[in-house]
């Protein structure tokens, strides 16, 4: 939030919608944030690219990087923009952010590794909205085909479409399409932990029920003027105090 | 074109065990060779040439050598921002070979149809752009450039053109060179027709087969002179006039959809792309004293 403050930039709401899931993600997979290129790490692509900030901060704290260097987030020949570049952020394994990408070139990677004999593992985190693209149904057909057991897949379920086309049932949908689907409160660690854990005969699918900027009531009751906007300092400070009330 | 691909990239998975080969429900029984070889490695992933695109540059983030293949309308146009994000702008190249390309399909209409493959991909940064005029060029290109790691395209044709060759990445071919102040600027297998309306006139004839990097060289060579680029496709006209102090004219291609259907040989009749009608535009060229635009 503080980043988001001082950068002016930034999607605040859905990386509140996400931060438990990525910090689970990272939880759970084999990496080494001070060798981000082992061989033997397993690997997460970002699908919904707009949630660096969130993703900057869960690999800041896992140690690839000092958090000091996101003070730079979004300004002139930053390394750390808007939507992420793998080449220049260790840890980014794909440069994303036109929506309905990172999961096709997660189930790339899944066939490479499969292909391989490898036993590493691919995340990858896609949104509802993002999932108004054709191009992830292609690549979940795709994935399921081709029974990439190691690849798994998380839907943010945050409704961030309510007044569009929201998809509301995504886990009939993923079933039908073959999928191991298990569905779970994407704000529970726990739970997204315990599911991440999980093995399955094809592409299992995480549908995580999330609420958009969860925390802070404002940007609940009001994520779609929230969607992209950065807080000045004094709103900055109201949704800090409901965030102290919801969580501290 | 296509049997010499499915020969080339078959002979090079023997000796490396990185190539892939993702076809989009074309060419299926081609590469039936390669399937009964490498079953690990074929991949007939469905009519979905988004994700054929991605996949392939997921292959290519973990070492491999993919091969995209199928129609060209659909694995370009359709999936350009598949070539353009997830394997140049990440740098997970991969091998992109088209067929039925300009009117290879011409009786299926303008649906069928790709004009643009060539003129798009060129503007996407780090991408080669490879339009082989005949097997031998195919075959020699592929085994030079599959395992870059950059995104390639390679634009097959069923009508190759008959001319023998030796061609190398990124060098044009100076088919004719009669220090005339007229040269003619072809690409792909139209070189037969353009050849042979050129045949008896006083030009110079420069054949391309990679259309990025264009050689410049070798079009800055003759920039004094007056150029026509004969084409069935867009691209090649554009690459040329980038080339500082070159003035161009383009025969080829209408600003209209080619909705004729008929044969290959009927569209190209039908837009003066046939050796008399070549010939003919090029006579006039000639003999006129200054350069127009046919657009």
């Amino acid at each position: 939030m503080g980043i988001a403050k001082s950068s002016g930039h930034g999607h605040v709401p859905t990386c509140f919608s996400v931060i438990e899931i990525l910090y689970a993600i990272y939880g759970t997979m084999r990496h080494e944030p001070q060798k981000p290129g082992w061989e033997g790490r397993d690997i997460f692509v970002l699908s919904k690219g707009h949630a660096s900030l969130a993703l900057y901060c869960v690999l800041a704290h896992f140690g690839y990087f000092e958090k000091e260097r996101l003070g730079t987030f979004g300004a002139f020949q930053s390394d750390f923009g808007c939507h992420a570049d793998r080449h220049k952020i260790p840890g980014i394994e794909a440069s994303t952010g036109s929506l309905g990408h990172g999961i096709g070139l997660a189930t790339g990677m899944a066939l490479g590794l499969k292909i391989g004999k490898s036993d590493r593992r691919v995340f990858t985190l896609i949104g509802d909205g993002e999932s108004n693209e054709g191009s992830v149904w292609e690549a979940i057909m795709v994935a399921e085909n081709l029974k990439l057991s190691n690849l798994t897949v998380m839907y943010d379920n945050n409704m961030s479409h309510s007044r569009g086309l929201q998809i509301r049932n995504p886990v009939s949908h993923f079933k039908g399409f073959g999928c191991e689907v298990a569905e779970v409160d994407g704000h529970d660690v726990d739970a997204l932990k315990q599911e991440l854990a999980k093995k399955a005969g094809t592409v299992r699918v995480i549908v995580a029920n999330t609420i958009k900027g969860c925390g802070c009531k404002t940007l609940q009751d009001n994520h779609y003027e929230w969607h992209r906007k950065s807080p000045t300092e004094k709103e900055y400070v109201c949704l800090m105090e409901e965030l102290d009330e919801a969580t501290v | 074109m296509r049997r010499q691909f499915s020969e080339t990239v078959t002979s090079l998975a023997e000796h490396d065990d990185r190539v892939v080969m993702i076809l989009g429900d074309v060419s299926v029984y081609l590469f039936n060779g390669f399937k009964e070889k490498h079953p690990d490695r074929f991949y007939n992933m469905g009519i979905c040439e988004n994700t054929l695109v991605s996949v392939g540059a997921g292959l290519a983030a973990q070492g491999f050598h993919p091969f995209v293949h199928t129609i060209a309308p659909f694995i370009t146009e359709r999936s350009l921002e598949q070539i353009k994000l997830d394997m140049c702008y990440n740098g997970f190249g991969g091998n992109i070979v088209s067929c039925g390309a300009s009117f290879d399909y011409a009786w299926d209409g303008a649906t069928h149809h790709c004009y643009t493959d060539l003129a798009i991909l060129r503007l996407i940064p780090d991408v080669e752009v490879i339009q082989p005029g005949s097997r031998k060029e195919l075959d020699t290109l592929l085994r030079t450039q599959y395992r870059n790691g950059k995104a390639t395209y390679f634009r097959l044709s069923d009508h190759p053109h008959a001319i023998d060759m030796d061609v190398q990445f990124g060098k044009g071919v100076v088919m004719r060179n009669g220090s005339s102040r007229v040269t003619v600027v072809t690409a792909g297998p139209i070189l037969g027709n353009v050849l042979g309306a050129c045949e008896g006139m006083d030009v110079n004839l420069l054949y391309f087969h990679t259309i990025k990097p264009i050689d410049r060289d070798l079009i800055r060579q003759y920039r004094h002179t007056r150029i026509l680029v004969v084409h069935d496709a867009f691209g090649l006209y554009e690459a040329v006039c980038e080339v500082p102090g070159v003035s161009a004219s383009y025969h080829g291609l209408p600003d209209t959809f080619c909705s004729w259907y008929g044969t290959g040989d009927d569209i190209r009749k039908k837009l003066g792309l046939d050796v008399p009608s070549i010939r003919e535009r090029i006579r006039k060229y000639g003999t006129k004293a200054r350069v127009t635009h046919v657009f």
